[in-house]
């Protein structure tokens, strides 16, 4: 594909992640030259980091969360007049080859958004705890949205401009993910899942979520519906 | 009773203070002081209170104050808390604002990014 990227531009929250933030990036600008870190306020030089090896860089002046990140890259991307904003880890999980063959996939099925998969691709390391934590999470999903996903969070995604439009996160914490399903469901997006492989490194699950999260998105998502 | 008058004259002072400090509108002081009247009469006169019980099927007036006091707090709570999400949204609205005002453009190489704009300033007022 290479050259062909263009008009894509890959959201990259982003909160204290020095370590790895750079070689995410650097990897990212290879084949995609717009890619927008969002740092939520990091203490640590994740900033810095992230606009030397090339991304634009969001500074939010107060932590938020993630799901604030990611709206703030979109609306950032649809104000530059992207015609098609993904979605990427900044841990070093997700692979910028799986990205493209994503886009590819949006391109050529002519979707409003595709969703990456790792129970449909290869998943190197995943501890027994959270494979059983995201299997429940597509089961929440799939009684909530009656969408049939097999991975529902996942934070590999690319989509239309139309479509990122359509998402508008209000969920600012961990609650996104569920939030940008229900989106899809309600709206009506065409979807594909696509298989991606995910890199559980050290890094990535000393970061990750941990089960207690899960209870915080619950409360979140309940509060959510209490407001509707 | 002793409990009776500490009541009272507590209930007297906080009475003053709405009238003297409160900055309301008229309606809502009005409203406070009369809660603190209801009050003050019905520490005067307890029998009252059970009066008002035993109409509703409550043993005693204090029980009734109890059982109104708890679902009365529930929900302040809960309206405390989802205005507190409603103003984390505004708070949000507010910082996603400021964010996209202020991009930083790549800087590859470059030593402190964070710290550039020197020459670049004169774009902004």
């Amino acid at each position: 594909m290479g050259a062909k990227a263009k008009g894509l531009h890959v959201v990259v929250p982003a909160y204290c992640e020095a370590e790895v933030i750079a070689d995410t990036v650097a990897a990212l600008v290879k084949i995609f030259p717009d890619v927008i870190v969002v740092d939520d306020n990091s203490p640590d030089a994740t900033a810095r980091l992230a606009s030397s090896a090339g991304a634009t860089v969001l500074r939010h002046p107060v932590n938020l969360g993630q799901g604030a990140a990611l709206q703030t890259g979109i609306a950032f991307a649809l104000d530059r007049g992207a015609a098609y904003v993904a979605t990427f880890d900044a841990d070093g999980q997700h692979r910028p080859a799986d990205l493209q063959a994503m886009f590819r996939v949006l391109l050529d099925e002519r979707v409003d958004i595709v969703l990456g998969s790792h129970f449909l691709g290869n998943t190197e390391r995943i501890p027994p705890s959270r494979s059983l934590l995201l299997k429940a999470a597509v089961l929440f999903s799939r009684t909530t949205t009656g969408l049939n996903l097999s991975d529902t969070h996942n934070g590999l995604r690319v989509m239309t401009a139309g479509a990122a439009r359509a998402l508008d996160i209000r969920q600012n914490r961990m609650a996104h993910a569920s939030e940008i399903i229900e989106a899809i469901a309600r709206r009506r997006l065409s979807y594909r899942e696509a298989p991606v492989t995910i890199r559980y490194s050290d890094y990535s699950l000393r970061k990750g979520q941990k089960m207690t999260g899960t209870v915080n998105i619950l409360v979140d998502l309940m509060v959510a519906w209490l407001r509707q | 009773m002793t409990i009776q008058l500490v009541l009272i004259t507590i209930l007297l002072l906080l009475a003053l203070t709405v009238v003297r400090y409160m900055r309301a509108p008229r309606r809502a002081r009005l409203i406070v002081l009369c809660v603190l009247g209801t009050g003050a009469y019905l520490v005067w006169q307890p029998n009252h209170a059970n009066l008002v019980a035993h109409l509703l099927g409550v043993g005693r007036g204090a029980d009734l104050l109890l059982y109104l006091w708890i679902v009365l707090t529930f929900s302040v709570i809960l309206l405390l808390y989802l205005k507190i999400v409603e103003m984390n949204q505004m708070l949000t609205e507010v910082a996603r604002r400021l964010t996209l005002l202020n991009p930083i453009s790549p800087q590859p190489g470059r030593e402190d990014p964070m710290r550039p704009r020197s020459d670049s300033d004169s774009t902004r007022p």
